[in-house]
């Protein structure tokens, strides 16, 4: 079975291009492109390996979602990679995630970083 | 007494000679007048006292009572219509007196004749001067009548006495009139002096008043807030429009001390420290901005010199206040408007950048060389936009004052690791060498905002990339004293005209010539590296010529975690 990686992002675009590069190195993607379904999402279902996680969302942020995510223990083995244009607002995130990420994002980046995530079977 | 005697004695006519000669009379008049009371006194006393009897002293009583009626009579003519008048009776009636009071033989040619001086003298003072000599001619007259009246010969030797003397007191009656009127006339010139100094005094207070009342209303008509302080900062004075700008009346501000002003509540916490900044370090800052309630105020302070003293004299300070709420509404609209739009821009940009990308590491089939090349230019022109809204953004924000620095510890090797990274393939591009190395001197570890001395350094290697053709691009991290660090960054490239050199860090600017169209760009690195320096408390340096490179000094404080 393959690693579940959560793509919240509003932008269609990035969204799709992130989810190929998870995808490509064999990441099984689910994509979420609002704030509030990300809340709805993360209350139950699959937990997954990996969270893509923009910060600037619509209806709730990212920075909400990240405190969800940081208290709640069905996360805590979660790798969260936060993705943000604000090269600020990353600081401000730092130490709350794995990984930040400042837009623009490359595509080979995400999937070098991601692929070196993925436990070795 | 001196009033009573003044004004007894003083009669004033419009000739100041008339009234010195009637003067002059009365005190005459008044000494004789004296004399006849203290002679009445005496013989009365003298009869009352039975020293001798009354039949010795009638005479002396009577002619005493006589010449007091006479003395008041002169008196009221010399008083109250002529001095001359006045002048003659009484010396007609004094020679006439003399010429009684002896024996005819004393008065002619003996003990008497000197009294005939008296007039003669006093008529050169008391008339003209040249009346002693109708005096002398008189008296001689009278003694020569006399003698022959006694049938002795005149005596020629008393009459030339008496001419002689009325020369003397001609003379010197002239002499003291010429010298009075010559005192006169100095005292004329001097009154004149006076006069004209007093009119030029008002003339020049009153230039003074007007000039002091067109410069209030030169204050009173300019549109920013004008308040001047003396030099202990106690307000001067005001103009009205300050009072629409901090709603405070002009007779409150006037006196009120700056440190009143600044810890008035209305002012912004976070102003406060710039004014008292601006008072500590006696500094003159153009165009600092505070807020004062709902209003941002631009503030210009300047020193006011005296240059009349020596050394120009600080006297106060005046401080200019411009309403610039709405300026400032705009600059922050302007600059969220950019931060909004760079934004929006850059996740397009990202996803252009992606798709690029994909297109390129062939993650839907493979790619010929040319479709990799394409793709290549695709990503490289997108970085370079997204560079370009990088600065915007950059710019917008310092031009806020909402781009701060975060200070943290660093690994220099770390900056010269993501460098190479980033740009070691632009350099190759070009076929230049991007080297680096790191002074042995330097700590492995010191503070530093990490993000933004990268964003530096690649815009200075970038840059040197842009204008280097052939050779190299060297970095060098190195400690330059116990205080400071630096880094280096020196190409081989087509330099920088020295003209072009103080103008290469402002805002929107590219040297002049072609290089504006090879390269493009909006020219807002240098100016965005210099101001993020500023804000680390840092400095820039530029040495270049032209076709031989360009070398960038950068210090920075040094401070080991």
């Amino acid at each position: 079975m393959s690693e579940l990686a959560l793509i919240i992002e509003d932008d269609e675009d990035l969204a799709s291009i992130f989810a190929e590069a998870l995808g490509g190195i064999g990441y099984e993607v689910e994509h979420v492109a609002d704030g509030s379904l990300a809340q709805e999402r993360l209350g139950s279902g699959t937990v997954p390996f990996l969270i893509l996680l923009d910060m600037h969302l619509p209806h709730i942020s990212g920075g909400d979602l990240l405190n969800t995510i940081k208290q709640d223990d069905r996360f805590e083995k979660a790798i969260v990679i936060l993705t943000t244009a604000d090269a600020r607002m990353g600081d401000m995130y730092r130490d709350q995630a794995d990984f930040v990420m400042i837009k623009p994002i490359s595509f080979v980046q995400l999937r070098d970083i991601a692929a070196r995530l993925k436990p070795k079977k | 007494m001196k009033e009573f005697l003044d004004r007894i004695l003083t009669i004033s006519t419009a000739d100041p000679d008339d009234t010195r000669r009637r003067r002059i009379l009365n005190i005459l008049l008044v000494s004789v007048a004296i004399l006849c009371v203290i002679a009445i006194t005496i013989s009365l006393g003298v009869v009352f006292l039975s020293i001798t009897k009354w039949e010795n002293t009638s005479l002396i009583v009577l002619g005493s009572i006589v010449t007091l009626v006479g003395v008041m009579i002169v008196y009221l003519i010399n008083s109250f219509w002529s001095g001359r008048i006045a002048a003659i009776i009484f010396l007609v009636l004094l020679t006439v007196m003399f010429s009684f009071s002896d024996s005819p033989m004393e008065v002619s040619s003996g003990r008497s004749l000197f009294a005939f001086t008296i007039p003669i003298i006093m008529a050169s003072m008391l008339l003209v001067p040249w009346a002693s000599f109708v005096f002398s001619t008189l008296c001689s007259i009278i003694i020569s009548i006399i003698a022959i009246s006694i049938q002795t010969i005149p005596n020629t030797p008393a009459i030339i006495g008496f001419f002689l003397i009325a020369l003397v007191a001609w003379l010197s009656a002239r002499s003291l009139e010429s010298a009075l009127k010559e005192l006169r006339t100095i005292n004329a010139n001097l009154d004149q002096v006076v006069i004209e100094r007093t009119q030029a005094l008002t003339q020049s207070l009153d230039r003074e008043r007007i000039e002091a009342g067109r410069n209030q209303a030169i204050l009173n008509s300019i549109a920013d807030g004008v308040i001047v302080f003396d030099k202990k900062w106690n307000a001067t004075m005001a103009n009205p429009a300050i009072t629409g700008m901090l709603g405070i009346p002009i007779e409150l501000l006037i006196n009120k001390s700056f440190h009143e002003l600044i810890e008035h509540t209305r002012l912004a916490p976070q102003s406060r420290g710039l004014l008292y900044a601006m008072i500590e370090h006696d500094t003159q800052p153009v165009g600092f901005r505070i807020e004062w309630g709902e209003k941002t105020l631009s503030i210009s302070a300047a020193q006011i010199y005296d240059n009349r003293k020596e050394n120009n004299t600080n006297i106060g300070t005046v401080i200019v206040f411009r309403d610039f709420t709405r300026e400032a509404e705009v600059e922050k609209l302007k600059s969220t408007f950019v931060a909004i739009i760079s934004h929006e821009l850059r996740t397009p940009l990202n996803a252009i950048l992606g798709y690029a990308e994909m297109f390129k590491e062939a993650v839907y089939g493979p790619m010929n060389g040319k479709q990799v090349n394409m793709a290549e230019r695709i990503m490289k022109n997108t970085q370079r936009l997204l560079g370009l809204i990088n600065d915007l953004l950059d710019q917008a924000q310092m031009e806020a004052g909402k781009l701060t620095i975060h200070i943290a510890p660093l690994k220099p090797a770390d900056l010269l690791e993501s460098l190479h990274g980033l740009l070691d393939k632009s350099a190759s591009d070009k076929r230049l060498r991007l080297t680096s190395e790191i002074d042995d001197d330097l700590p492995e570890t010191l503070n530093g905002d990490a993000a933004r001395l990268q964003q530096i350094l690649v815009n200075l290697v970038n840059n040197s990339i842009k204008f280097t053709d052939q050779g190299e691009i060297r970095v060098k991290l190195l400690r330059t004293d116990d205080a400071k660090w630096g880094i280096e960054v020196e190409d081989t490239g087509q330099g920088i005209p020295a003209s072009e050199l103080p103008y290469i860090f402002d805002t929107f600017r590219q040297v002049e010539g072609a290089t504006t169209r090879v390269h493009g760009g909006f020219g807002l690195g240098l100016a965005i590296v210099k101001q993020l320096l500023t804000l680390m408390s840092g400095d820039i340096e530029v040495e270049s010529n032209v076709n031989a490179g360009t070398k960038f000094t950068i210090t920075l404080p040094l401070v080991i975690p």
